[in-house]
C-alpha cells in the first residue's frame, strides 16, 4: 500500500546541516498496525510527517497505492491529507473555538457530499466513548479525552493511513491504554491501517510490526533492537 | 455542493466560531477600533465639507447671490436698468434681481476732531453699494446680519449701512486692522467719493456677515442717493452689476444661457467664477480633506494589520494543524478574511450609527462657532460609500497578507517551529 524508495531528509545547509533520514526503504501493507520506534533523534517523527505530506524530502519517493505522493504540488497533497490520510498529534491539537462534534466533523465539512458527516462524527465519538461531551470545547476535557477526540477526527474521512506520533506521550497510563485499545480496536474491527510512532516498548503488545530507526535507517529490515538501545 | 461552496461554507464556520468563541474585549475594541476610524473618515471629510459649503454659501448670500452681471468689457455700466430687470425677473428659475450701483469712498468719523487736513484719523477708503434696499433683501441676507441699528429703506438719502470691519470696535473680527475705529449706528460718518462729492450720512446699521472675502468691508448707501452722488440723471438708470437669485435647487449653469438670451450684450458669469482664490482655498480644504482621509484609512488598515497578525501569530500553530488535516488553504485564509471584513462591516455599522445618531445630531443642535460662523457638519452619502468601502477594503489586505504569510510556512514550522 505505501512503500518508501531511498528516502533521505537533511535539515540546514553546509557544515551544521542534521541528515535525520538516510535512505529508508519501507512496505506497509493494507491493514497493518505498524509502530516505528527507535531512539530520541533516529528520524521517527521526521519520517511519519514525511510520509504523511506534512514535510517534503530532500530526496527519495513516497508511493501509496502506486502514486508517488512526494512530487504532488501541494495543493494535490492537501487534498490527500485531507481524504487518504488521518493524523493524530502528541500535543493537543484541537481547535479551541470548537466543540468537541465540530471538531471531529471538521475536516469532512470540504469532503462529504452531504451533511450526513455530523451523524457519522456523532457515531465515531460513540466508538472513542464521548458521547456525553459532544458540546463541550477542549479546554474542558481531560487530555486523554482530546487524544480521543483527535482520533475521532482523525478517520472522520474514513482515511487509508491513519499516522500517530507518539499519541500516549502526554497521557497518563491508563489515558495511554484507553487510547492504543482504541488504535487496536480500529485495526482490528474496521481494517484501519496506522502507522504509529512511539518510544515506549511495552506498545510493541498492540502493533502487528515494528520498524526500528538507528540515525536515520531502517534497522536490520525490522528486527527488534536490543532493550538497552531503546533506552 | 461545488468544491468552491464547500471550501466557502467552512471559511465561514471557522470564523463565524472564531469570532463568537473569540475574547470579547478584543472584539469589541477591534469593532471600536474600525468604528472610530470610520467616524475619522467621515468626520473630517465632514467638517471640511460643511466648512466648504458653508463658505460657498456666505458667497451667494453676501456677495454675488447666484449669478452676477456685469458690463461689456469696454463699458463702466449697465444700461437701462429698469427695463432689464423686469425682463430678468420673468426668467424661469430666477427668483429675484437686484442691480449695484458701485464706487469707492474715503470714509472719515469724527472728521471735526482732525488736527490738520493731513491727519488721517479714523478714516479709510472702502468700496460703497448702492442697493436698492427691497430688491437687495430677497437676493443677499446682509439684512439678516444687523449687529446694531436697521437696514436701509428705498428712500434713505442719508443713511449708510456699515459692514462690521468698516464700523471697527470690539465687535470687529480683525480690529488692528484699518477700521473706523468702533463707530456704532446713529453716529456721523463722512464719505468722499471718487468725483470727490463729499457728504455726511447718519450710521443706520452695522451687519456682521462673517464671510469671508470681503462682505464686512462693504458700506451700502441706496441706489438713488448714489446716483444723485453722481449727479447725472442717467445714472438712476445704470448699474455696475446686477445679482441674479436663483429658485431654490435650480442651478446656474440652465439659466445663464436664458438670460444672455434676453438679448444682455454685458458678462454673465457665475458665482463660483466671482471667488477666485477664496475657492482656490476651500479646494486646498478638499485636498487636505482627502489627505486626512487617506492617513486615517492607512492608520485603520495598519491597526487593522497589527490585530489580525497578532491573532495569526497566536493561533499559527492551530493553522498548522488545521493545514495537516488537509483543510483547503483557502478556507484557511477565507476564514480571516470574513473574520476582518466581519470586524470592518461591524465597525462601519457601528460608526454609520455613531455619525448619523449621535455626532450629527448633536453638532446640528449644537454648532461649533467656527470664525466664518456656525459650522454645519455636511455628511455626504457618497463620502459614506467610498469610505465604508475603502475601509473594507484595507481590512481585506490587513487580513490577507498574514494569513498567507503564515500559509506560506512549512507545516512542521507552523505546528513544531522546526
Amino acid at each position: 500500500m505505501i512503500h518508501t524508495s531511498n528516502l533521505h531528509k537533511t535539515y540546514g545547509h553546509g557544515s551544521g546541516s542534521v541528515h535525520a533520514l538516510k535512505g529508508v526503504e519501507l512496505q506497509i501493507e493494507t491493514g497493518e498496525f505498524v509502530a516505528v520506534m527507535g531512539r530520541s533523534g533516529s528520524g521517527k517523527s521526521t519520517l511519519l510527517r514525511i510520509l504523511g505530506l506534512l514535510d517534503e524530502p530532500s530526496q527519495g519517493d513516497i508511493y501509496v497505492d502506486g502514486i508517488n505522493i512526494a512530487r504532488l504540488p501541494e495543493r494535490k497533497k492537501a487534498k490527500f491529507r485531507l481524504n487518504k490520510f488521518g493524523f493524530v498529534f502528541q500535543e493537543q491539537s484541537l481547535v479551541s473555538e470548537l466543540t468537541v462534534l465540530e471538531n471531529v466533523y471538521l475536516p469532512a465539512i470540504c469532503s462529504s457530499h452531504n451533511n450526513e458527516y455530523i451523524d457519522y462524527a456523532r457515531e465515531l465519538l460513540d466508538v472513542v466513548g464521548l458521547t456525553d461531551r459532544l458540546q463541550h470545547y477542549p479546554g474542558e476535557i481531560s487530555g486523554g479525552e482530546q487524544q480521543r477526540v483527535a482520533i475521532a477526527r482523525s478517520i472522520v474521512n474514513k482515511p487509508k493511513i491513519l499516522f500517530a506520533d507518539e499519541p500516549t506521550a502526554s497521557l497518563d497510563e491508563e489515558s495511554s491504554h484507553i487510547v492504543l485499545d482504541l488504535f487496536s480496536r480500529l485495526n482490528r474491527d474496521m481494517g484501519q491501517t496506522i502507522i504509529m510512532v512511539t518510544h515506549e516498548p511495552e506498545d510493541r503488545k498492540y502493533v502487528d510490526r515494528v520498524i526500528y530507526l538507528r540515525n536515520g535507517a531502517v534497522d536490520l529490515g525490522g528486527a527488534p533492537l536490543s532493550p538497552d538501545l531503546l533506552n | 455542493m461545488t468544491p468552491f461552496f464547500k471550501r466557502y461554507k467552512l471559511a465561514l464556520f471557522l470564523a463565524f466560531k472564531s469570532i463568537i468563541k473569540g475574547n470579547r474585549w478584543t472584539l469589541s475594541l477591534i469593532i471600536a477600533v474600525m468604528a472610530f476610524s470610520f467616524v475619522n473618515l467621515i468626520f473630517t471629510s465632514s467638517i471640511i465639507s460643511g466648512v466648504m459649503a458653508t463658505l460657498d454659501q456666505q458667497m451667494i448670500d453676501t456677495m454675488f447671490a447666484n449669478i452676477v452681471l456685469s458690463p461689456e468689457a469696454n463699458e463702466y455700466y449697465i444700461e437701462k436698468v429698469d427695463e432689464l430687470l423686469p425682463k430678468l425677473e420673468q426668467l424661469d428659475g430666477v427668483a429675484a434681481v437686484s442691480a449695484h450701483l458701485n464706487s469707492t469712498a474715503f470714509i472719515e468719523y469724527r472728521w471735526k476732531q482732525k488736527l490738520s487736513q493731513a491727519d488721517r484719523g479714523k478714516s479709510g477708503t472702502w468700496s460703497v453699494i448702492g442697493i436698492d434696499p427691497a430688491d437687495e433683501k430677497n437676493v443677499t441676507s446682509i439684512h439678516e446680519h444687523l449687529l446694531e441699528g436697521q437696514y436701509l429703506d428705498n428712500n434713505d438719502r442719508d443713511q449708510v449701512l456699515l459692514g462690521v470691519e468698516i464700523a471697527g470696535g470690539t465687535l470687529s473680527q480683525t480690529p488692528d486692522f484699518l477700521n473706523l475705529g468702533g463707530v456704532h449706528a446713529g453716529d456721523k460718518v463722512r464719505l468722499t467719493f471718487e468725483n470727490d462729492s463729499m457728504r455726511e450720512y447718519t450710521v443706520k446699521g452695522i451687519f456682521c456677515a462673517r464671510e469671508m472675502q470681503r462682505a464686512d468691508h462693504l458700506a451700502f448707501i441706496t441706489r438713488k442717493e448714489m446716483a444723485s452722488v453722481f449727479n447725472r440723471q442717467v445714472f438712476y438708470d445704470r448699474a455696475t452689476q446686477i445679482l441674479v437669485r436663483t429658485s431654490d435647487g435650480r442651478g446656474e449653469g440652465g439659466i445663464i444661457p436664458a438670460i444672455k438670451g434676453t438679448g444682455f450684450k454685458g458678462e454673465v458669469r457665475g458665482w463660483d467664477e466671482y471667488a477666485g482664490a477664496q475657492h482656490a482655498v476651500i479646494g486646498t480644504f478638499g485636498v487636505i480633506g482627502s489627505v486626512i482621509g487617506a492617513v486615517g484609512l492607512m492608520v485603520a488598515a495598519i491597526v487593522m494589520f497589527i490585530i489580525i497578525y497578532i491573532n495569526v501569530l497566536n493561533k499559527k500553530r492551530q493553522i498548522g494543524i488545521l493545514r495537516a488535516v488537509g483543510i483547503p488553504r483557502d478556507a484557511i485564509v477565507g476564514s480571516y478574511l470574513i473574520q476582518a471584513l466581519s470586524f470592518a462591516g461591524a465597525g462601519i455599522v457601528l460608526g454609520f450609527c455613531l455619525v448619523n445618531f449621535v455626532v450629527h445630531p448633536i453638532l446640528s443642535a449644537f454648532p461649533i462657532d467656527l470664525p466664518i460662523g456656525p459650522l454645519n457638519v455636511k455628511v455626504e452619502t457618497g463620502r459614506m460609500v467610498i469610505s465604508a468601502f475603502a475601509l473594507l477594503m484595507a481590512s481585506l489586505m490587513a487580513g490577507l497578507v498574514p494569513a498567507v504569510t503564515v500559509m506560506r510556512e512549512n507545516i512542521t514550522r507552523t505546528i513544531w517551529g522546526v
